[in-house]
């Protein structure tokens, strides 16, 4: 069981005796430092999608599905191409990688979990953190250094990261992938 | 079990967290439907000590007992009645329900699904733009059950405001005629309140932004009444205090320069109402005194409940942008600088942008009562939470 603020895009989770594969993660704070989380979803069996909300703290019961370490090799629209050390080639769907999708760049050396079920590859886990280069955002408007004042910056890929305003252009950072959060300037 | 069409009876269940937050929010939410939509409500509280604050005819002791028409009941392990699923299921603020009402959803869920009420958790209010995504959306449950969260808020597509249906009208009419508040404070033992005076009412956190807004109003030209409870703004305050804060009693003055502060008593809510439809500025704390003081028509500084992360001013700069959107630019910046300040404990700006603030309420008041209007949007939370059932 994981708790609804430990689940992350990608992983695979059994709700009324269906898998769901996660496809977003986005969590908030409600009052007295309750967290809420909202997960976009896919039915395995059905292949349907829906919004779902649950309290930070919920149990969630998290399957446990054959995963291999792949790194990214190309995207044949609209399918992300992964291979593992073998050689093997697995096809995901673009729509189930979520807000991973936006973390994808060619030449990425992360070594990323693809998920099976039913033999088929139907998510990615990324790294808990990865770094990427920031590629636009505003230059600092208020020369803050404390790191609390954000603005948004376009990364590598085209995502686009909420980051500290002393952070500039050609800036590498550290992002949690699990809340889409900058960590740091590497 | 037999198939059956469900009760058509509410329960609203809620754990007081602090003395007057969660269940001042459940209990107007449950005299409302049971006033306005006759909607037989049973309001089940943990404790009923807290709860007698706001009720003074409350008996703590009682099990169960009825008020204005709502079915109180205390909520402990066991339950002292048995539950009957109705209608609606409410869990205020995200507290979890008893093992038992649990057990009986999967029991109805399994064996007699019309019976299942809808079951929803009703969340803090908040000003993000994120609540309008998230509300009403469903939380699938392990076992097939449905729970929504319906979140509150100022937008079209939240969940709305509570807000009575005659609140309005009746404050117009009270605010209408000066010897309506003159005798609300005789009537609270508040003596030596003229009508030109200034009053402020204060219920707040503790904070070191009230001693510095109390030595500034000592200073002023004018008299200045501050009417607090006993409670947690007294304790910022004790220096100005002849004794302990135990000790004080209602109705009790305490003079410093041209500042009178004035020991309020507890008071039901109409009777707080009252108070902040009579003071000239209020300043309040947490969620229900919060939205009393906007529907008061008066200028305000919210004390915002605070969170880990001094997260709360993101909810609070939230509500700014909001609340000023229509305001003339400069009084816009000084009132939210003195929220922001106020919430802050700086207290040479609070002192600063209080004094910015001062003569140019006349706006303010003027836009304070025209945002009531624009804030709720057209529908009540009670009038979108009758729709929301009828559409689930």
């Amino acid at each position: 069981m994981k708790t609804a603020h430990e689940i992350r895009p990608g992983n695979v989770i059994m709700l009324d005796g269906s898998p769901w594969v996660v496809q977003k993660t986005e969590t908030t704070r409600s009052g007295r430092n309750a967290a809420i989380v909202k997960l976009k979803l896919k039915n395995l069996l059905l292949n349907s999608g829906t919004e779902t909300t649950f309290k930070g703290e919920d149990k969630l019961e998290d399957i446990i599905l054959d995963r291999l370490d792949c790194t990214y090799s190309y995207f044949a629209d609209p399918m992300f191409v992964f291979m593992d050390a073998e050689y093997n080639q697995y096809d995901v769907e673009a729509e189930n990688l979520g807000d991973a999708a936006a973390y994808i760049v060619d030449g990425m050396e992360e070594t990323c979990q693809v998920t099976f079920y039913d033999g088929k590859a139907i998510s990615v886990e990324m790294p808990t953190t990865i770094v990427r280069e920031v590629t636009y955002t505003e230059p600092s408007a208020r020369g803050d250094t404390s790191g609390k004042v954000m603005k948004p910056a376009t990364i590598t890929g085209g995502g686009t990261v909420s980051v500290a305003d002393f952070v500039k252009v050609g800036d590498k950072i550290e992002i949690d992938t699990r809340t889409g959060e900058f960590k740091k300037r590497v | 079990m037999t198939n059956t069409p469900r009760s058509t009876h509410w329960d609203i269940f809620c754990t007081v967290v602090d003395n007057y937050g969660d269940i001042g929010v459940t209990w107007r939410l449950a005299k409302q439907m049971v006033n306005e939509y006759q909607i037989p409500v049973n309001l089940w509280v943990d404790d009923l000590a807290s709860f007698s604050h706001i009720l003074p005819t409350l008996d703590p002791l009682k099990a169960t007992q009825s008020f204005n028409g709502v079915n109180i009941i205390h909520w402990k392990e066991p339950l002292p009645v048995a539950f009957v699923a109705g209608a609606m299921l409410i869990e205020a603020f995200a507290c979890e329900l008893p093992e038992q009402v649990k057990a009986q959803l999967a029991y109805l869920h399994q064996n007699a699904p019309k019976s299942v009420p809808i079951w929803l958790n009703l969340e803090y209010l908040s000003a993000e733009d994120w609540v309008e995504g998230c509300h009403g959306l469903p939380s699938l449950q392990a076992n097939g059950l449905k729970k929504y969260f319906y979140f509150p808020g100022f937008g079209a597509k939240t969940g709305g405001l509570i807000c009575e249906q005659n609140l309005f009208a009746e404050r117009d009419a009270w605010q209408a005629d000066t010897a309506n508040k003159l005798q609300l404070f005789t009537d609270l033992g508040l003596k030596d309140i003229q009508a030109q005076d200034t009053v402020i009412s204060v219920f707040s956190y503790e904070t070191e932004a009230l001693p510095a807004l109390c030595e500034l109003w000592q200073q002023s030209a004018e008299k200045i009444h501050a009417l607090i409870p006993k409670g947690r703004s007294l304790n910022s305050l004790t220096h100005l205090l002849p004794c302990d804060i135990a000790a004080l009693v209602p109705g009790q003055q305490i003079n410093h320069g041209n500042l009178t502060l004035h020991i309020l008593p507890m008071t039901d809510q109409q009777g707080f109402d009252r108070l902040l439809w009579s003071c000239d500025f209020n300043i309040v704390r947490g969620e229900d005194s919060f939205l009393r003081a906007q529907w008061a028509a008066k200028p305000f500084i919210w004390h915002i409940y605070p969170q880990e992360d001094d997260y709360h001013l993101v909810k609070l700069e939230a509500f700014l942008k909001l609340y000023c959107d229509n305001l003339p630019p400069k009084i816009a910046c000084y009132w939210s600088e003195l929220n922001l300040a106020f919430n802050q404990a700086q207290q040479s700006a609070v002192s600063l942008h209080w004094q910015n603030l001062n003569p140019v309420n006349l706006p303010l008041l003027h836009h304070a009562k025209q945002w009531p209007i624009n804030a709720l949007n057209a529908a009540d939370l009670a009038t979108r939470l009758v729709q929301f059932v009828k559409n689930s």
